[in-house]
């Protein structure tokens, strides 16, 4: 009865938080998408090489074999490509939306979901200007919100940051490998 | 059976109503969420477990080549898509679903104990109890790993859950609490 009422306990604490929405996706889109009048999704079913090829820029794949960019046109012309990237870590998973410029610079980084846990994390974080850090980064270049934000906020809004670094240069590698495609 | 549930302190009985009424309103609150998120149909299953979130004939292997697909969509379904659980993250639901699952099977059982059953209808109600969560997480695993068709099974694992709660509570709550005969003895 002990060990039940100790696993119990254990599977308690362990369990990972609800997610909560901290922008809307609409939302999200509107701002890494400003003016966009039509919008495609542009899924791209990645090879194996391909896969190989991106986990060997970043160190991660999709799970799926799937990258879907999100794509803005107003008149027929291109206004910027936006991917949602999930992060994860044994706090649960975070999501981000990435937004492109038709010139292939990051326009923007939101951070659209967190768990009950992560929020006042992530909070921190985006309160110290970690998402600011993203804006006009070229896509070969190495995300460094994190350490830019490291010494205004507490251990755990620097972990969480780091996790926004990385989905940014996920993000940013599969724009820079295969948009064009 | 093991020890009487409806001979026991009344306490025990009072403890036993009030966990079955918290996990049968969970379950509520569970059959919302799957709704919510995942659908009770094959296909919106199969689409929320299976490879690429896609519910028949999906790519299970990887292309030789990259394929690109587009088509035009409104705001609003880049706002409302479709719930996809990958790879990544059927991994953590597993890990983080599975312990609870064996406490809570592993809970009505110590009830299914203490029930007036036949010994077979035990061990039947018990291997059910414990069966569920093993269709649950198999069909969800099989479902991405191995054809959409087995969405069927994850379906199957929540159905046998509500089924196995439901007779569990039903014949703990009759059991406990329904008037006693003369000659009962009450505690």
């Amino acid at each position: 009865m002990k060990t039940l009422l100790l696993g119990a306990a254990a599977a308690a604490l362990l369990h990972i938080t609800p997610t909560v929405v901290l922008v809307k996706r609409q939302d999200a889109v509107s701002r890494l998408l400003p003016g966009a009048e039509r919008f495609a999704s542009r899924e791209l079913h990645l090879s194996s090489a391909d896969s190989r090829r991106l986990h060997d820029a970043v160190g991660w794949e999709p799970p799926d074999g799937v990258v879907t960019f999100y794509v803005g046109k107003r008149q027929d012309q291109v206004t910027g490509a936006l991917l949602f990237m999930r992060v994860d870590c044994q706090h649960g998973p975070l999501e981000l939306a990435i937004g492109f410029d038709p010139g292939g610079t990051i326009r923007g980084v939101e951070v659209t979901k967190a768990t009950v846990e992560m929020k006042p994390w992530v909070l921190e974080a985006l309160r110290a200007g970690l998402t600011e850090e993203y804006r006009g980064l070229a896509v070969g270049q190495t995300p460094a919100g994190a350490a830019k934000v490291k010494d205004h906020v507490g251990a755990m809004p620097g972990y969480m940051a780091e996790l926004v670094d990385k989905g940014v240069m996920h993000a940013a590698a599969a724009y820079r490998l295969f948009y064009r495609t | 059976m093991l020890y009487d549930l409806r001979g026991a302190d009344a306490r025990v009985r009072w403890l036993v109503t009030l966990f079955l009424a918290t996990l049968g309103t969970s379950y509520v609150f569970g059959a919302w969420m799957v709704g919510l998120y995942a659908g009770f149909s094959t296909s919106a299953v199969a689409q929320t477990y299976g490879p690429s979130g896609e519910s028949s004939m999906a790519m299970q292997m990887p292309p030789d080549t990259t394929m690109v697909t587009e088509r035009d969509i409104s705001p609003a379904e880049m706002g409302g898509q479709q719930h996809h659980v990958d790879r990544d993250l059927l991994v953590q639901d597993t890990h983080v679903h599975m312990p609870m699952y064996a406490v809570i099977a592993a809970a009505l059982s110590v009830i299914v104990l203490g029930l007036n059953v036949s010994r077979s209808a035990g061990l039947a109600l018990i291997a059910l109890l414990f069966a569920a969560p093993w269709l649950d997480f198999a069909g969800m695993w099989l479902t991405k790993l191995a054809s959409p068709r087995f969405a069927i099974v994850t379906l199957a694992g929540g159905w046998a859950m509500a089924l196995g709660y439901t007779i569990v509570a039903a014949l703990a709550i009759w059991q406990m609490w329904r008037p006693r005969s003369q000659g009962e003895a009450t505690l």
